[in-house]
């Protein structure tokens, strides 16, 4: 499947169809199940809506924690794997306004909690470039199909990395805006301070096509921003000279001299060159590493406790799939017990203590003091820089086997450097940029909240430096 | 983390695990515990203002027009039990 501006080219020429692209989208979605798992659900029916928007008649995915009316919609977890939504979320009903033709809803860690695209009700998410690893995730069936050139783009969310670090270990591009730029009405909801929607897509121009059609502000999300009337494609070709970037020194310390992430950082090296290249200054900086090193800790602080509080709707009761007993307690208990997964059980239960009233100062309200302090730090510099550039992950994707040091630098900071992101709603994206291992490796760029033009034109720019633009998955058939 | 407790979160939260479950669980906070001990070891993190969300929110009241409710039989397909439209449980007092 080629980039969504070819599509629309050979649409509008006739050299193809929607109705052909949809059942070829189709037909490879299919085909990709058995080997990859990508999908939940495969739509069955071809519905054309001409619009006249660049995505009218394009085939895309949509991450199953988004609502859709009609369609099952299931967090990829057994408590709502009957769940038919009721509404539409904002995001599906601009795509569906623009025309755009949904071939699928993707598989993700169960509830969107998880990086590793293991945990889903459906089974385990594999790497299109090596089945024996994993894609990442939560947004791991978005990243797949992406990857495999099912689709020219996909729709995920991202809590702590989920679109960013799948992206990196697919060979993508995976953008998330600032927090607010995209609704996230309709979206189920997992942490919601640190909740955004993005895109995958294999370049950077076609991340800024379906955010421009997705964006703006919405009466059902009252966190969402203006538009603010920002066209994203229009910048992407700006000249980048005298852009200044900056990356963190100390979570680029390879005190084990480990040989994987010897290569990432020799990647890096050359991206800089690359940077310097085009006219831009890439600074070192150094940062606290105490805080550096808190801030895997706070994210699972503050993303747990909200998770907990958030999915308590999860009863069986009034929707999902009911449980046993007689009596509406008992009820609960039984389809709690049988539809969560033991990751998502204790994920709850690290939320619930660190709710529990003994230990809110000290770890959840401490974790939001972590946050405050990284995201003023953040803000510092992003007056100084227009962009923080960073290897988006120490190593290529794990295998299934694979296990790490929880309480290592590598993993503490190298590893989950882009919560970030989250933690002040910046605008980031990852982009390919090259190959460890013949795994692809990526780099991350983000940049002060609102400034998603800026961020998306400098890695627009960069990615024309280097040769993995479009590119698709090697094992695909 | 002693088990008794991890017991009681999981009862609060309306799930039951099973004993092994409880031992991987139990494992995971020593390991969560020393990750949450850094976040103790930043200089007077007490006296920071605590930060919930980064971009100001500007609440702003809907306009009060009519508008399309959701329909009936729609939310009630997803329950498991229903009973003159409404959600069927089963008796609650006696």
């Amino acid at each position: 499947m080629k980039s969504i501006t070819d599509i629309r080219n050979d649409l509008d020429s006739n050299k193809i169809t929607s109705k052909e692209l949809f059942d070829e989208s189709r037909k490879m979605a299919i085909d990709s199940q058995k080997e990859y798992n990508p999908f939940v659900t495969i739509m069955d029916n071809y519905e054309e809506i001409s619009t006249g928007s660049i995505l009218s008649g394009i085939p895309y995915a949509l991450k199953d924690n988004i609502s859709t009316k009609g369609i099952l919609t299931t967090a990829s977890s057994n408590i709502l794997s009957n769940y038919v939504p009721v509404y539409d979320a904002t995001i599906y009903k601009k795509l569906k306004e623009a025309g755009a033709l949904l071939i699928g809803k993707t598989v993700l860690d169960e509830l969107a909690m998880g990086g590793t695209g293991t945990t889903g009700h459906t089974g385990i998410v594999r790497n299109p470039w090596d089945r024996t690893r994993q894609i990442g995730g939560s947004s791991a069936g978005s990243a797949a199909a992406v990857a495999l050139g099912i689709v020219p783009f996909a729709i995920g969310s991202d809590t702590g990395d989920s679109i960013r670090k799948p992206a990196a270990y697919g060979g993508v591009v995976g953008f998330k805006p600032t927090y607010g730029r995209i609704s996230r009405y309709g979206l189920f909801a997992f942490a919601s301070s640190l909740d955004h929607l993005g895109v995958f897509t294999r370049n950077v121009r076609d991340a800024a096509i379906v955010t421009n059609i997705v964006k703006g502000q919405d009466s059902h999300d009252m966190t969402s921003l203006p538009d603010d009337n920002l066209d994203y494609v229009s910048t992407l070709d700006n000249s980048v000279k005298g852009k200044k970037l900056f990356y963190i020194k100390e979570a680029l310390d390879n005190n084990n001299n480990d040989p994987e992430l010897n290569k990432i950082i020799e990647n890096f090296n050359e991206v800089k060159k690359k940077c310097e290249s085009l006219g831009m200054t890439v600074s070192e900086v150094s940062i606290s590493r105490e805080l550096l090193l808190a801030l895997y800790p706070s994210y699972m602080a503050i993303s747990c406790a909200e998770a907990t509080s958030n999915d308590s709707n999860l009863t069986g009761i009034h929707f999902g799939v009911r449980g046993e007993g007689k009596t509406p307690d008992e009820i609960i208990r039984d389809a709690r017990t049988k539809g969560f997964s033991e990751l998502i059980k204790r994920r709850f239960i690290i939320g619930s203590y660190i709710l529990q009233r003994e230990n809110q100062e000290k770890l959840f309200l401490n974790a939001y003091r972590v946050r405050r302090l990284i995201v003023d730090k953040m803000n510092e510099l992003f007056k100084d820089y227009d962009g923080l550039i960073m290897p988006a992950a120490s190593g290529i994707a794990p295998k299934f086997e694979d296990k790490s040091d929880k309480l290592s630098d590598k993993y503490l900071i190298l590893d989950n450097h882009m919560v970030i992101g989250n933690f002040g709603g910046y605008p980031s994206i990852t982009i390919p940029s090259g190959f460890v291992n013949s795994m692809p490796i990526g780099i991350n760029i983000t940049g002060m909240t609102k400034k998603d033009d800026v961020v998306l034109n400098i890695a627009n720019m960069l990615e024309s430096t280097m040769e993995y633009k479009n590119q698709i998955a090697k094992e695909m058939k | 983390m002693d088990k008794e407790t991890l017991k009681v979160l999981a009862n609060k939260l309306m799930f039951t695990m099973n004993e092994n479950e409880y031992d991987t669980l139990q494992e995971e906070f020593d390991t969560i515990l020393k990750q949450m001990d850094l976040i103790g070891k930043i200089k007077d993190i007490d006296t920071v203002e605590p930060l919930i969300y980064t971009i100001p929110v500007n609440v702003s009241m809907r306009e009060d027009n009519v508008c399309e409710e959701l329909d009936l039989d729609d939310i009630l397909v997803n329950s498991g039990d229903t009973l003159y439209n409404q959600v069927k449980v089963p008796k609650v007092v006696e």
